[in-house]
């Protein structure tokens, strides 16, 4: 379970940064781009971030997975907070983008291997979890080929097998399907329906309305680093003012 | 252990890179000792077919001089022209369609006869290659002149140390190896320290700006791996692939001096023993600490960018803040002492002159050890410092 209370986060802008930013952050220090965020995220239920681009839905993925630190606030992750132990956070995590993150000159087997590693699994279960995980992905017939050679479909199935590797018991989604085809999108919201049968704390951020719909269990409304809305899909639908999800977030998001 | 993973995942990664490979083994050992002794031979051919080539001399008067116009017209690889006028010589020089020209004033045969001094006018182009025109003439006429003034001698009944007042008796006291590390042992730390730097940047460029550009690094952060894990794992491969870049630029010396026909034997073998296992384990502990800061400022530099290409731009100029004091610890004259043991990386290239010289002073020595370890400690934390800060992992 993911734990959100109070969040916020300040970044330094710098003095190049505050010329880009315009005339309102001219004499300003600081960016808010998280500013007092609370939400929780139920074991078993999926959990959709939503926001339009630099609302701040990266910046807390980020601070739950103990990458960056709160300006103020807390966040606890399978009962730990990620300040007072990051490390046991970050074992029960698994983050992916909707960037492959591969390294070329491993091959499938190397790249899960290494995770394993790093998360001290011992070589019995990781056999166990690799075999049970490349079976299901059906990645044998590439697993021992560099992943340079390899083509997007089998790249994304390697970073699925990657971040799943470890059993965590939250898993971590940054916008994991921008830019991708559809079939490769489709295996990624796959794999985020099999987490959830898993009872695994699930947080996905996106700006598509479309796989909020499909999804989502519960979700959130953020812009410009604030909250708008916290609660279930079912209780979202309930206070619709618009015809559609996209209208409805647009409303929300225009009225700020 | 993290840290231990990271190192074994990024030798392996590392290892099966191409470019990293030529940097590390490609360039050290066939490339650099390939290009010297291209350029050795060359420049050894080019002096040889100066020797040996046939030049088109033009003497005028020569009926003032049998004698030294038969000297010239006696060597063989001599072409004389005689028919060509004063001006003409000079433009002809300048245009080299001559090579040079000897004018001989009126009178000079009968100012050597009254036992007179005379004088001959040698007109060159000393851009000309090797200035071989000057050299051979002025040879020809050295000779003639000291038989001149031997036959002088000998009809006066002369004593001929009354031409020689002082003589020096010369005695060096430098041993070959002195002499040797003096001269040319500059050369050895300046292979050492370029090619330390350039064995360790691709890797850093790799292992930071690389890891960024491939989304790869939020993966490593968010596994149980603490940063300085993940630093340090990363730095040990780093400085690894400068070491062994340092390492295999000797070996390529070896074989650059081993394959070197035209080297005389008693300096082979000075070299040889110059480069022994002891004194490269004493070089190569210096080496160390000077891989371990182009490693770890490489590495920091690298997390710093937001690409690969920002990276290596960034890294540009560092490359004269290496090569400035690693060129002058090249120059002849400059000695290990107080104030250059302190200067990191000239005194590498000063202490490596002393140790192949063999004249290690060890206040000195530790002078600059501490020096260079201080460095490194300094570049290691500021680059674990560095990897902490969310400004610079996050830069955008």
């Amino acid at each position: 379970m993911i734990k959100v209370s109070n969040l916020s986060k300040d970044f330094k802008l710098s003095r190049k940064q505050r010329r880009e930013h315009g005339d309102e952050y001219r004499d300003r220090k600081t960016l808010k781009a998280v500013e007092n965020v609370s939400f929780e995220c139920e074991p078993g239920r999926v959990f959709g971030l939503i926001g339009p681009n630099g609302a701040g839905k990266t910046t807390t993925l980020r601070i739950i997975s103990t990458m960056l630190k709160p300006s103020s606030g807390s966040v606890t992750v399978a009962g730990f907070d990620t300040q007072e132990s990051p490390k046991e956070v970050r074992r029960n995590i698994g983050f992916m983008t909707a960037q492959t993150a591969l390294y070329d000159r491993l091959t499938p087997t190397e790249m899960v291997q290494y995770i394993a590693d790093l998360y001290g699994m011992n070589s019995t279960l990781f056999e166990e979890r690799k075999n049970r995980i490349f079976s299901m992905l059906d990645m044998e017939s590439f697993a021992d080929r560099r992943t340079a050679r390899l083509s997007s479909g089998m790249k994304q199935k390697t970073s699925i097998a990657r971040t799943i590797i470890h059993d965590p018991a939250v898993v971590v989604f940054d916008e994991p399907t921008t830019g991708l085809d559809v079939m490769t999108a489709r295996r990624i919201i796959e794999l985020i329906r099999t987490c959830r049968e898993e009872g695994k704390t699930v947080i996905f951020s996106t700006h598509h309305m479309a796989e909020v719909r499909l999804l989502c269990d519960d979700l959130a409304i953020i812009h410009s680093g604030k909250l708008y809305f916290h609660g279930t899909k079912e209780q979202f639908e309930s206070q619709m003012q618009a015809d559609s999800y996209e209208d409805e977030f647009v409303r929300l998001v225009g009225e700020a | 252990m993290g840290w231990f993973v990271i190192f074994v995942k990024e030798l392996t990664d590392m290892l099966r890179d191409r470019r990293t490979l030529f940097m590390m083994i490609g360039a050290p050992l066939v490339i650099m000792p390939l290009l010297m002794t291209t350029i050795i031979k060359v420049t050894e051919s080019q002096v040889e077919k100066a020797r040996s080539k046939e030049l088109k001399i033009a003497v005028l008067g020569g009926d003032a001089a049998p004698e030294l116009t038969a000297r010239f017209s006696a060597e063989e690889r001599f072409n004389i022209f005689t028919d060509i006028d004063e001006d003409s010589v000079r433009a002809m020089t300048a245009e080299e369609t001559l090579d040079g020209a000897v004018i001989i004033p009126s009178g000079f045969y009968e100012l050597i006869k009254m036992d007179r001094q005379a004088s001959v006018k040698l007109i060159f182009k000393s851009s000309e290659s090797f200035d071989a025109a000057r050299r051979r003439i002025e040879n020809i006429v050295g000779q003639y002149s000291a038989e001149i003034v031997n036959e002088r001698i000998d009809r006066l009944d002369l004593d001929p140390t009354l031409f020689e007042a002082v003589v020096i008796v010369k005695e060096d006291v430098a041993s070959t190896r002195e002499s040797f590390a003096e001269n040319a042992g500059g050369f050895l730390p300046y292979l050492f320290i370029i090619f330390g730097f350039m064995g360790s940047m691709y890797p850093a460029l790799d292992l930071g700006a690389g890891e960024k550009e491939r989304g790869t690094l939020e993966t490593i952060l968010s596994s149980p791996a603490s940063r300085f894990d993940i630093v340090l794992g990363k730095f040990l491969v780093v400085m690894l692939f400068g070491v062994l870049t340092a390492l295999v630029a000797i070996l390529g010396v070896f074989i650059m001096v081993w394959q070197l026909p035209s080297l005389e034997v008693d300096i082979k073998a000075v070299v040889m023993d110059m480069l022994g296992a002891q004194r490269i384990i004493f070089i190569m502990s210096l080496v160390l600490p000077v891989t371990a800061f182009f490693a770890a400022t490489g590495l920091a530099i690298s997390i710093f960018a937001k690409s690969f290409k920002e990276a290596q731009s960034i890294m540009a100029p560092l490359n004269f803040v290496i090569i400035i004091p690693a060129a002058i610890g090249m120059l002849p004259g400059f000695e290990l002492n107080y104030a250059t043991a302190a200067i990191p990386i000239l005194n590498l290239a000063l202490a490596t002159k002393a140790i192949l010289a063999g004249n290690v002073e060890p206040i000195l020595m530790a002078e600059v050890y501490l020096s260079l370890f201080a460095l490194a400690g300094i570049s290691i934390f500021a680059c674990a410092k560095w990897f902490n800060r969310e400004e610079t992992l996050f830069r955008s």
